[in-house]
């Protein structure tokens, strides 16, 4: 962990580059690491919100891992960039602070996800766009309930891949679980995101 | 459908099939409505999930969760000072007891040296515990008419720091 030397330096310019920012956070220089959550906090955020669903827990999670950043910050290597290498450590962190939610109620991921497999597999398909024609706000409010629908091993597959746009093998590992798994949460959860968002269409015209 | 096509299609769409079976699911499309419609579908869900998390944003000012976060890493730098005091303070307690024991110890092989020097044992020297005062051990070597005294208190207490040891001659 970098020594907290310069807690009340000056601001650093905000035209900084990440990587100027995160060498000279790397040498103690705390200016420079508020910079980096300033610029970063809310895609950190929203990460740790889409899988957590819960504002509290997704602050709390984004703080713990920008306190972890800063810990890890000297085995930054910049083969990906800043807010990627910060993105994997928040989800890491949620995926820990799921596991330990489905400990307390002795339930686990594997089983929530495939108890409803086999439904997802017979629906009909949507043949129309729940979505079209829907305002921004109405849009995200929408995806927003559907969302917070799915279980916690189809949300997070979903955001992985659809928010992070990580490939089924980087799931698998990130998970622990088997490519196969992975393609048959992703296929659950998009089946059942589109039935939640034509109902709630549905719900709307009546 | 079947389960493995359905799976195959959901590839396709993400773009993680090879070269060939990637080729074999396009041309597949054009003659399966039911697949068409399954990617369609997927379709929509993907481009409605994209305009989702573009607009969350942390509810709370950059202050006062960059405070948090400094406050944290004050608290965590304190840490590591706090348990190398504390390790240190356990070096001091058991240092009170590890002199005697040494002193114990020193004396335990000083006899065993010279019961092997001295096969007959007991002629020229011996050890005299006084029992008056547990810390205190007296070796008499008779031939040479020395006595050594050793006294083994604690080091911390001043008053008798400096005196672990002294030979008195006859």
């Amino acid at each position: 962990m970098p020594p907290v030397e310069t807690m009340k330096a000056e601001r650093v310019p905000s035209s900084a580059s990440d990587e100027a920012l995160v060498r000279a956070a790397q040498q103690g220089d705390t200016a420079a690491f508020e910079e980096l959550v300033a610029r970063h906090r809310d895609k950190l955020y929203a990460r740790a919100y889409s899988m957590m669903r819960n504002e509290e827990d997704a602050i709390d999670l984004s703080q713990e891992a920008w306190v972890k950043g800063w810990q890890r910050l000297k085995q930054f290597q910049g083969e990906s960039s800043f807010a990627t290498w910060m993105t994997r450590i928040t989800i890491n962190l949620c995926l820990d602070a799921i596991r330990k939610q489905k400990r307390q109620r002795a339930e686990s991921i594997e089983a929530m996800d495939e108890e409803s497999g086999g439904v997802e597999r017979q629906m009909p398909v949507v043949a129309v766009n729940p979505t079209e024609g829907l305002e921004r706000s109405e849009l995200r409010a929408r995806i927003d309930e559907a969302l917070g629908k799915l279980s916690y091993a189809h949300r997070t597959v979903l955001v992985l891949h659809e928010f992070e746009e990580m490939e089924y093998k980087l799931i698998a590992k990130t998970m622990g679980c088997s490519i196969g798994t992975v393609m048959s949460r992703l296929f659950y959860a998009r089946r059942k995101l589109a039935a939640l968002l034509d109902d709630l269409k549905n719900a709307k015209d009546r | 459908m079947d389960f493995d096509k359905q799976l195959k299609l959901q590839a396709y769409l993400d773009g993680e099939l090879p070269e060939g079976e990637r080729r074999a699911v396009e041309s597949s499309l054009a003659q399966d409505a039911e697949a068409a419609a399954l990617l369609a579908e997927f379709r929509h869900t993907n481009a409605a999930l994209g305009t989702f998390e573009s607009e969350l944003k942390l509810p709370e000012s950059r202050e006062f969760f960059w405070s948090k976060i400094e406050r944290e890493l004050r608290r965590q730098e304190v840490v590591p000072r706090r348990e190398t005091q504390l390790s240190w303070l356990w070096w001091v307690g058991w240092r009170r007891f590890l002199v005697p024991v040494g002193a114990v110890a020193a004396l335990a092989l000083l006899l065993v040296s010279l019961r092997t020097n001295h096969p007959g044992g007991g002629t020229g020297s011996g050890i005299v515990a006084t029992f008056a005062d547990d810390k205190a051990f007296t070796y008499r070597d008779q031939t040479q008419g020395t006595t050594l005294v050793w006294l083994s208190y604690a080091a911390d207490d001043k008053s008798k720091e400096g005196a672990s040891e002294e030979a008195i001659q006859d």
